[in-house]
């Protein structure tokens, strides 16, 4: 599409300014499973987003059919959409920044390189390597899924940006069973470096959590000290993340409104936002509305000292954009409960009588990042006087999330990010209510 | 949208090593949004989606690969590179289109884009006043509205080829009742497969955003729920979610085929208490989840899932038809052209039963009365199931006594569906989108009033 033309005639029809935003995909899905090529899928994608601030307000569309022919179709859209908005909110088209921190690593060519054979035989062996791990696994589903993500944007305020980034996650899905109960686990390894993928790893302990959890029964209802491994603490941090953003605290929907320089959790949590993280598809130099990002500790020492914002909530709150705005709203980019000092074993060993809670269930329906409560449907280990007794399933654990964060005892080393790019380390905590089968 | 000429080029490429079977898939959409916050309209959205699908196969292995190009070398690649996944030179193998067909079930009568942003933006206001003017304990009101048309053509190497038109719109409302010390959410999202008048013929704005505020109001004054095994009774309509997850993923081919399924091999015994029936039908008038086709270009139809308790049919698409040597039920759905189609639901639900409401709450001394479900999900492998209750209630010596928040359901599907030991009269359809291996797509839950004998109960405080 020839942009120039797009920008000349929207200034014709008096939008003020305008701005377009490119992403263009390429995708590689590979699965395996019972030793044949379950999923092969390629693909080739580009988008096209176009927002321009016409009489104040700010007007979007977008289209996957990128051709001159759509400019009218683009520009009449980005007026009826600007006429029909009563937001009184100041909108924004910016200029572009002086500095853009680079991130290197972002885009590894080498991983492009490398043909899809191996990428298949690389899941081939996967499958073949965790199957190998124990007789009671039944089923292993390996995979590889690739993706080179390609953003420009360009404004007619004269910025034109443009990253390029790509990644990779390998991994397998495991159910195991031993004749009367069936179990499953998950484990994988993401980067954009072919050779990060250590296959026996992933093997081993995605074999490891579906056998190890063979066998798992209810407990006594009760409030128990629990120890929150690292994925399952992730998955509940990402369904409390809009607490951190400005644009919920405006809304009022966030729990955190009016706490900035309160203690919200126990010194021991520090709460990270990091676009400039490694081998992370997530990380990059500008945001959405091309303002460069800034890393930052929303939590500091158990104190909150700020929210994510966007150019729009900025202005608001007569502060700076921290470079979150993304999708015309607020996201975050690797946004994670920073590592703290203890060995998971030590946490675990130190337990007189607690749980290990290795996976939640239902975090998009169990939780409410308006009001904090949660009640979610998980499972894990037993442990009594520092050792694990025999496996859990099928209880309920239920708290309110800041709550939670304040009853953290010990913060552990073993910092994992999920597939969301939102990561935690494992928590040791007080107390939670979990409802058993008594 | 391709000529007939190139869709059967691009078929006929795809053949041209050892596959034998190839799809394409063409979709065309225009959505528009709108979303209203604090009384302010704060985002409208004109979107278009074209994409292409393409699906090879041999026997029940496949590969597939997207692209948003119409150009006809950028397609031919693509259905080149994809047929080198099945190694082994062929003679160039002819495919014989037929007859484009098309469905014309689901009348509508006004088409979303012949409507002018304002009507849709004025639902926004109508819906947001309502909302608020039900109490004053709602302080905050979202409205959400959305409709689409998708266009879309399928055509095979076996000759099929289909066009479909689907149309659909939805109000959602979330109210934010608060007080001091606490703040809950309610939430109503009708919609259907209709167009604009959706909104004058089927369902009323304001009774729909009261609603909404209705759940959250109640919620607010609520306290924990108690936690333990007790008997729960879950309301009609959005409470067939129970059923969806539970048991209707682990119905679909997609888990049954490679032997993940606890229902697999099941056909024909009983998984259900006798009082169960339960069906997924894609034909039901204008429903949520219906459609003319599925997206691999076969009619839709009525699938009676369980009968009387006993496991009838599973849902299968083409492929797992060919893995399980079973019956195809025209089952293979799919968000978008960016997904290979695979079993899914359409609008699935538990059919009537004979008791009244009033029976089942009166017959029940101790338990929990589920109003209004929220969310789930379950593990297929397993079974195992979460669901939050968005609007639930203790019952008390067979009445309906205070309302408890915070609820969460835990079990097993296979476990649950034998405890079903009471069924209403009263079925009502509502609707939902359902994620699964081929995106998101609409569904429609539902079910009578159920009584289940025993489920565990997440909640925070011990039982009393």
């Amino acid at each position: 599409m020839n942009f120039d033309l797009l920008f000349a005639k929207a200034k014709e029809k008096n939008i003020q300014d305008i701005q377009v935003h490119v992403v263009a995909d390429t995708k590689l899905d590979i699965e395996i499973l019972k030793g044949e090529l379950e999923e092969y899928t390629i693909s080739d994608t580009k988008g096209l987003s176009v927002k321009g601030i016409y009489d104040g307000k700010m007007g979007t569309v977008s289209t996957e059919v990128i051709n001159d022919e759509e400019i009218d179709f683009i520009i009449d859209s980005v007026i009826a959409s600007a006429k029909n908005i009563d937001s009184e909110d100041e909108v924004f088209i910016y200029g572009g920044d002086s500095i853009y921190q680079e991130v290197e690593g972002l885009y590894n060519k080498e991983l492009e390189q490398v043909d899809a054979k191996s990428k298949i035989d690389l899941v081939f062996d996967l499958e073949k390597k965790t199957l190998a791990q124990d007789k009671r696994i039944k089923m292993v589903q390996a995979f590889y899924s690739e993706v080179t993500h390609k953003v420009r944007i360009m404004n007619s305020k004269g910025l034109d940006l443009s990253k390029e980034v790509n990644s990779a996650t390998a991994g397998v899905y495991v159910i195991a069973t031993d004749g009367s109960d069936q179990r499953t686990g998950i484990d994988y390894i993401q980067s954009n470096v072919f050779s990060d993928f250590a296959i026996d790893e992933i093997a081993k302990e995605g074999a490891k959590r579906a056998t190890d959890a063979l066998g798992a029964k209810s407990i006594k209802s009760g409030d128990y000290e629990v120890v929150l491994e690292n994925k399952a603490s992730a998955s509940l941090l990402a369904a409390h993340v809009n607490m951190f953003s400005a644009e919920s605290v405006q809304k009022d929907v966030s729990l955190l409104k009016g706490k900035v320089g309160d203690k919200v959790s126990k010194e021991l949590i520090s709460i990270v936002d990091d676009p400039f993280m490694e081998k992370s598809p997530r990380s990059g130099s500008f945001d959405d509305e091309g303002v460069a990002t800034k890393y930052k500790e929303l939590v500091k020492d158990g104190k909150l000292t700020g929210f994510m914002h966007n150019l729009k909530t900025a202005k608001k709150d007569e502060v700076g954009s921290t470079g979150n705005g993304f999708r015309n709203g607020i996201s975050s980019t690797n946004f994670y409960i920073a590592p703290g000092q203890t060995d998971f074993n030590k946490a675990i060993s130190s337990m007189k009588k607690g749980l290990i809670i290795s996976d939640l269930q239902g975090t998009h329906a169990g939780t409410s990042s308006v009001s904090g409560d949660f009640s979610l449907q998980a499972s894990g280990y037993l442990v009594e006087e520092g050792k694990i007794v025999r496996p859990i399933s099928l209880i309920t654990v239920a708290g309110n999330y800041l709550e939670l964060l304040k009853d953290v005892t010990e913060v552990c080393s073993d910092l994992k990010m999920n597939f969301g790019y939102i990561g935690s380390p494992s928590l040791k905590i007080k107390s939670l209510a979990i409802a058993g089968n008594e | 949208m391709l000529e007939r000429k190139l869709i059967t080029k691009v078929l006929e490429e795809a053949l041209t090593t050892n596959a034998d079977f190839s799809e394409i898939f063409i979709e065309d959409k225009s959505q528009a949004s709108a979303s209203m916050l604090s009384s302010k309209v704060e985002r409208v959205n004109n979107a278009k989606t074209f994409g292409i699908g393409i699906r090879v196969a041999k026997g029940f292995h496949s590969v597939y690969g997207y692209t948003n190009s119409r150009e006809e070398s950028d397609l031919l690649k693509l259905a080149n590179d994809l047929a080198q996944s099945f190694p082994g030179s062929q003679e160039k193998r002819n495919v014989e289109l037929g007859e484009m067909k098309k469905g014309s079930k689901h009348k509508i009568k006004i088409l979303p884009a012949s409507v002018d942003m304002k009507e849709k933006i004025a639902l926004l206001k109508r819906a947001d006043k309502a909302a608020r003017e039900y109490s004053d304990v709602i302080n905050q009101v979202m409205v959400n509205y959305q409709d689409y048309e998708q266009k879309v053509w399928i055509a095979n190497s076996e000759g099929n080829y289909v066009h479909d038109v689907r149309v659909r719109t939805r109000l959602a409302i979330a109210s934010v009742a608060s007080n001091e010390t606490s703040k809950q959410q309610g939430f109503n999202g009708p919609g259907g497969f209709y167009g604009f008048e959706f909104y004058t013929d089927v369902i009323n704005v304001e009774e729909a955003a009261k609603e909404a505020s209705r759940i959250a109001e109640v919620m607010l004054t609520a306290d924990h729920a108690p936690s333990g095994k007790m008997p729960v009774v879950i309301d009609n309509g959005f409470g067939g979610v129970i059923f969806h997850e539970a048991c209707g993923h682990s119905l679909e081919a997609t888990s049954v085929a490679p032997g993940m399924s606890v229902f697999s091999g099941k056909k024909g015994e009983r998984i259900a208490s006798p009082l169960v029936t339960a069906i997924d039908d894609g034909t039901i008038e204008n429903a949520w989840g219906s459609a003319n086709f599925d997206d691999e270009g076969h009619p839709q139809k009525r699938r009676v899932l369980i009968k009387d308790g006993i496991l009838n049919t599973f849902m299968v698409d083409k492929l797992n038809a060919i893995r399980m040597n079973d019956e195809l039920t025209n089952s293979g759905r799919r968000e978008s052209y960016r997904y290979a189609p695979t079993s899914r639901m359409t609008n699935t639900y538990i059919d009537n039963g004979e008791s009244t409401f009033e029976e089942i709450i009166s017959s029940t001394e101790y338990g929990l009365y589920a109003k209004k479900m929220g969310g789930g999900s379950v593990n297929p492998a397993t079974g195992d199931f979460n669901f939050s209750v968005g609007e639930a209630y203790m019952i008390r010596d067979g009445k309906i006594a205070e309302p408890v928040k915070g609820a969460t359901l835990i079990g097993t599907g296979a476990d649950a569906l034998l405890k079903v030991d009471m069924v209403g009269n009263n079925l009502l359809r509502a609707q939902g989108m359902c994620g699964s291996a081929s995106g998101s797509i609409p569904t429609d839950v539902g079910q009578p009033t159920i009584r289940v004998s025993e489920i565990t109960v997440g909640g925070r405080k011990a039982a009393n």
